[in-house]
């Protein structure tokens, strides 16, 4: 097992690597001088070079990607070209507003889709069974966009209840954060509860069919209670790993909504970075997510050794 | 639709002014109530609006977004340009004085002024900020407008005279602009988020991605100014900023972006709307420089064929002023041209024929701001009436814009507000995008730079004529200023004609 | 949108929906044969627009603006004044565009990548699938949003994104479905006669999975149908005067408060045709995944 282990880290660290440098050549195309976008549409040619020059883009590409790659595990992301500041302040604030959604829209899909999709499986041949399959159908067909506009123009714009979007830290008002947090949560999380569902469903089902929880059902047990008793974690370990991968994709999911809501969240500063041709800044945010990714992958990866017989054994 | 009649923005206008002067009124005498300090909570406003500042340095970083929030509230200047009367007037100096040969500018300071550092505001101070624009340290091309001056004089602590090396009718204007900011030696070294001026407020807090909040600062030389604290808060989307004061988000819409949804809030008791103008000729600019723009009789052709009207009734739900050069109606040498080229498809078929072309096409590269995608697709349509086929190619601005049509000039035909003040001279420049060289029109535009005011206004409307006449670009409207603001804001800036989105006159009933 | 189920990792079984007994077979059957009219509305509007719109969808016309909907204009017409549904012909057009040619991206890549992983005994077959697990760290929004930087956005860059962050899909339902049958007597029987691998790759491999095949284009196409139309929201997609639902939903939200028709009737065709998609894909599933046999 730990050889196992050993081997899943080396390929986590390769494919960081690869990532890395697959992020870096992809936005050293970029058409557009940073140093001269910067200095506006008509500076003249030697501020351009001292520009450039300071930003460091005069150098070769090589040593361009080392003195980048060095800086990452530190947190270092260099600073941007539009505002002179440091990025990896400003990634860590966003991150935290794109995490605090993601998380709590997370949270309500779970609590949404736990009890749905069991209740989907296990009474899978009845009515209310097909009510919560055909629902998740159509929570998934609705874009989360349009879900968010809706929900604004009626709790924000008719009904004047909650605001209709914007942050507020909770360090500052715990009060306003939750407000402002409950329609994009509900915009995210409703459609993530639909998918959800599907895959709690058939994970239960799955685990429905198999031998020791039939025998168990023969004995007089019901449904629930048979799966209470002896598949819950069987089927948790599926569902497990769909959650955690939907947790590292929502973290560029969440860019619609919070451009609906207006929160400043690691999307939206990946599209004002990219409107404003800050080249490092959309490296540094394109290669945190990527990194969310692969380490949340290496997570599950690592879990299901520990947790899944079969696979150590294999 | 119905669309506002003339009339009803005319009465519209007047009732403006009415409103302006009761909130000075209304101030007046409110101010026993809020001179108790007991009672009064700090009174806050949060204004929304469209393009969050990149940086918070105008020296180095361009864009009309820091301006906005910083010129006249955090940085002065020792003239300021007047929101109401678009004129010049005195702000860090009391007075200034100008010689008879047009060369020589005495300004008189006021006395007691401070930084927002505790440093102490003095004509060193002003010598060092002028002279700081024409150093490397000023990277944005604006700088270009303080090489006139040739020499500064420090004669007191409180006068300084600026020696000019040519007289110029234009200086004193761009003084109101942020190149004339006023800088401290000892405030210069975070400029990019730590501003350090003169004004009544200082920068508070800068929370990238959603807002900037300014706070008035107790030593200020001048009248403190009515609210408190100001949350300036950016929105990407024209609809979210609505819904923000549709459900009590923010105080006011700065700049309205969606014009459509006027109507909802002129509906709405709670709201005021407030209808000035701009600064911004909204320009169709043609490639002068290549085919089939190169050939005067094509430009006009494609001014023939533009039904202004419509454009603005699609763009702007008819808010907004035809215009027909590159003078907003707000500039003192400001004459209706759009009878030079009206809406005439036969006349425009003729002009294309004459000028030889058929079935044109035409790349036409616009910028990803609401205005330039909307407008585009009605001037492609009225374009292709008359046998253009315009082909829309959207770019991310500003940087794919900047790069493809005002770097490289890669383009046929493009669309953007110019809104920067008084900015006719960039069709002198040759290398500007627009690719239009006319030796007489900058012939013209150099005698009025030296002219007496008179006649400089007069060679200035001149210039505007020959211009439209040459059709060097189309001009299809000047940008409205919507401004929706809950019904006890007032004095907020109706007009923008200056940089500055100025908060010191605004007022909370 | 991006809680895409590309995005299970191999280890996890497919999910199946589909349920067993008769009555959930009928079930299964309803919602297959409500996906492929749905589906089959979409695209047929789609075909119909080639030849035939009630009006030109670019046709501005600024004295018809913002019409509710009429004998004329069955739904009304927009802020130019064209008419919402020819606007909307021609998005199912856009919409089905851009998802063939990103499940067609994917398909050609990822199937040929995944069968020969399955195959392959040398180190190369675990490099490509390592290689797609890295894929799978950038998801479609985030490929298309760079692309968009890159190159400008443009319909084809959104398309292309959103192929690429597909394959890793295909690959991986190829690859599992490869190795099922190629663990079967008969290839196994082939193998030892002697054939080559292309030849059994391409004559027992592919007929074998393209079952499973069919439901993941067609679960691809719903998330990609998805996908655009957050893209164009976002700007980043099809580009005006192009119809898409995407953008027609994000050129209506100024008008939410006084024509909020404009926004629902795209909104209510990327439903459509998202839900369209999923239930065919179900419905097939249930028909074609061989597991289900044997239970």
């Amino acid at each position: 097992m730990l050889v196992q282990v050993l081997r899943r880290l080396a390929v986590f660290v390769l494919s960081l690597v690869a990532a890395s440098v697959l992020v870096f050549a992809f936005m050293a195309v970029l058409p557009g001088d940073p140093a001269q976008i910067a200095l506006g549409v008509s500076a003249t040619p030697e501020s351009v070079a001292a520009t450039r020059a300071a930003f460091g883009t005069d150098r070769p590409l090589v040593v361009q990607y080392a003195g980048w790659v060095s800086g990452l595990p530190v947190g270092d992301f260099g600073s941007s070209y539009v505002s002179r500041t440091a990025i990896g302040p400003q990634i860590l604030d966003r991150v935290q507003v794109t995490l605090w959604l993601v998380l709590c829209a997370t949270a309500l899909a779970l609590v949404l889709a736990l009890p749905l999709g069991v209740l989907a499986a296990a009474r899978h041949r009845s009515a209310s069974g097909a009510v919560v399959s055909g629902v998740s159908q159509l929570g998934i067909a609705v874009p989360s966009f349009l879900a968010g506009i809706l929900l604004v123009t009626v709790f924000a714009v008719r009904l004047g209840v909650l605001p209709s979007g914007g942050w507020v830290p909770p360090a500052q008002n715990p009060g306003e954060f939750v407000r402002h947090l409950v329609l994009p949560v509900v915009a995210l999380g409703v459609v993530q509860a639909a998918v959800l569902t599907r895959y709690v469903r058939s994970a239960v089902l799955d685990v429905l069919r198999e031998d020791y929880v039939r025998t168990a059902r023969a004995k007089g047990l019901g449904p629930l209670r048979a799966l209470a008793r002896h598949g819950f974690r069987n089927a948790a370990i599926p569902v497990v790993t769909v959650l955690a991968l939907q947790v590292a994709t929502l973290l560029i999911g969440a860019v619609v909504v919070e451009r609906v809501f207006v929160i400043p969240g690691l999307g939206s500063l990946l599209l004002d970075g990219t409107a404003n041709r800050d080249l490092l800044l959309v490296q540094g945010v394109v290669m945190v997510l990527v990194v969310a990714v692969l380490l949340v992958n290496l997570l599950v990866d690592l879990l299901y050794t520990v947790i899944d017989p079969r696979l150590r054994a294999g | 639709m119905s669309l506002p009649s003339r009339r009803r923005r005319a009465l519209a206008a007047g009732a403006l002014a009415v409103v302006l002067a009761g909130c000075s009124a209304g101030s007046g005498t409110s101010e026993p109530s809020s001179g108790d300090p007991a009672e009064a909570a700090p009174s806050t406003l949060a204004v929304g609006l469209a393009a969050e500042p990149a940086s918070l340095d105008f020296t180095t970083t361009d864009g009309a977004a820091i301006p906005e929030a910083l010129l006249y509230n955090v940085y002065e200047t020792l003239v300021k340009l007047d929101s109401e009367s678009g004129e010049v007037v005195p702000l860090l100096a009391e007075d200034y004085e100008v010689s008879d040969d047009g060369l020589t500018y005495t300004f008189t300071l006021h006395e007691d002024v401070t930084f927002s550092n505790g440093d102490e505001f003095t004509a060193d101070d002003v010598k060092y900020s002028i002279e700081r624009v024409q150093s490397e340290a000023w990277t944005v091309s604006l700088k270009e407008a303080m090489s006139i001056v040739g020499s500064v004089e420090v004669s007191s602590p409180t006068e300084v005279v600026v020696n000019l090396s040519e007289p110029s009718n234009d200086w004193l204007y761009r003084m109101t602009t942020r190149i004339g900011a006023m800088f401290s030696e000892t405030g210069v070294d975070d400029l990019a988020n730590t501003p350090v001026g003169t004004g009544p407020y200082v920068l508070d807090t800068f929370t990238r991605g959603d807002s900037l909040t300014l706070a008035t600062r107790d030593d200020y030389w001048g009248e403190a100014p009515d609210v408190e604290e100001v949350t300036l808060r950016y929105f990407e989307d024209a609809t979210a900023m609505n819904n923000a004061l549709l459900s009590g988000g923010i105080d006011v819409i700065g700049t309205l972006q969606s014009p459509e949804s006027l109507e909802r809030f002129a509906d709405d008791d709670r709201f005021e709307v407030l209808e000035g103008t701009t600064n911004g000729e909204l320009v169709l600019s043609m490639n002068n420089a290549r085919p089939p723009f190169d050939d005067v009789r094509v430009r006009q052709a494609v001014r023939h064929a533009l039904d202004r009207q419509a454009i603005l009734d699609t763009t702007y739900a008819g808010y907004g002023e035809l215009i027909g050069s590159m003078v907003p109606p707000t500039d003192p040498w400001y004459e209706d041209l759009t009878d030079v080229a009206p809406y005439d498809p036969a006349q425009a078929q003729a002009l294309l024929a004459e000028a030889g072309v058929s079935d044109l096409n035409v790349a036409f590269r616009i910028p990803n701001l609401p205005y330039a995608v909307t407008a585009s697709q009605v001037v492609k349509s009225q374009l292709a009436e008359v046998g253009i086929n315009a082909e829309i190619e959207v770019l991310e601005f500003p940087a794919r814009w900047l790069d493809v049509v005002f770097q490289q000039n890669d383009y046929d035909m493009s669309l953007i507000a110019h809104v920067e003040p008084r900015d006719m001279t960039i069709f002198a420049d040759p290398d500007y995008y627009f690719g239009y060289v006319d030796p007489e029109f900058q012939s013209t535009l150099e005698q009025a730079g030296t002219a007496d005011s008179e006649q400089y206004v007069e060679l200035m409307r001149q210039a505007a004529r020959q211009l439209s006449e040459d059709a060097a670009a189309d001009w299809l409207f000047v940008l409205p200023n919507l401004i929706v603001a809950e019904q006890d804001v007032q004095g907020l800036p109706v007009n923008r004609v200056s940089e500055s989105f100025d908060l010191t006159g605004v007022t909370r009933a | 949108m991006s809680t895409a189920p590309d995005s299970q990792p191999a280890a996890q079984p497919a999910p199946v929906l589909g349920a067993r007994g008769p009555a959930g077979r009928r079930r299964a059957t309803a919602g297959l044969l409500i996906g492929a009219v749905l589906v089959g509305l979409v695209v047929l509007t789609a075909l119909v627009s080639f030849v035939w719109t009630p009006y030109d969808p670019l046709q501005v016309d600024s004295t018809a603006r913002l019409l509710g909907p009429s004998g004329e204009h069955l739904l009304g017409t927009d802020k130019f004044g064209r008419d919402t549904v020819s606007q909307l012909m021609l998005g199912a057009r856009t919409t089905l565009f851009v998802g063939f040619i990103a499940v067609g991206l994917a398909a050609v890549v990822g199937i040929p990548l995944g069968v020969f992983a399955s195959m392959s005994t040398s180190w190369l077959g675990a490099a490509v699938m390592r290689a797609n697990d890295l894929l799978l760290a950038f998801p479609a929004l985030l490929l298309a949003i760079m692309f968009g930087a890159v190159f400008g956005a443009s319909t084809l860059t959104a398309m292309v994104a959103i192929g690429i962050a597909t394959i890793p899909a295909f690959a991986r339902i190829a690859r599992s479905g490869a190795l099922q049958v190629l663990s079967t007597e008969y290839v196994l029987a082939a193998r030892a006669a002697g054939r080559r691998r292309v030849g059994i790759a391409v004559r027992h491999v592919l007929p074998n999975i393209s079952g499973l095949l069919i439901v993941q284009a067609s679960v691809s196409f719903a998330i990609a149908v998805l996908a655009e139309a957050a893209l164009s929201f976002l700007g980043f997609g099809t580009r005006p005067p192009t119809p898409s639902w995407g953008r027609m939903l994000q050129e209506s939200q100024e008008f939410l408060y006084l024509t909020p028709r404009l926004a629902l009737v795209p909104g209510i065709a990327i439903a459509v045709a998202v839900l369209g998609f999923n239930l065919l894909g179900d419905g097939l599933r249930d028909r074609f995944d061989p597991k289900l046999e044997d239970r």
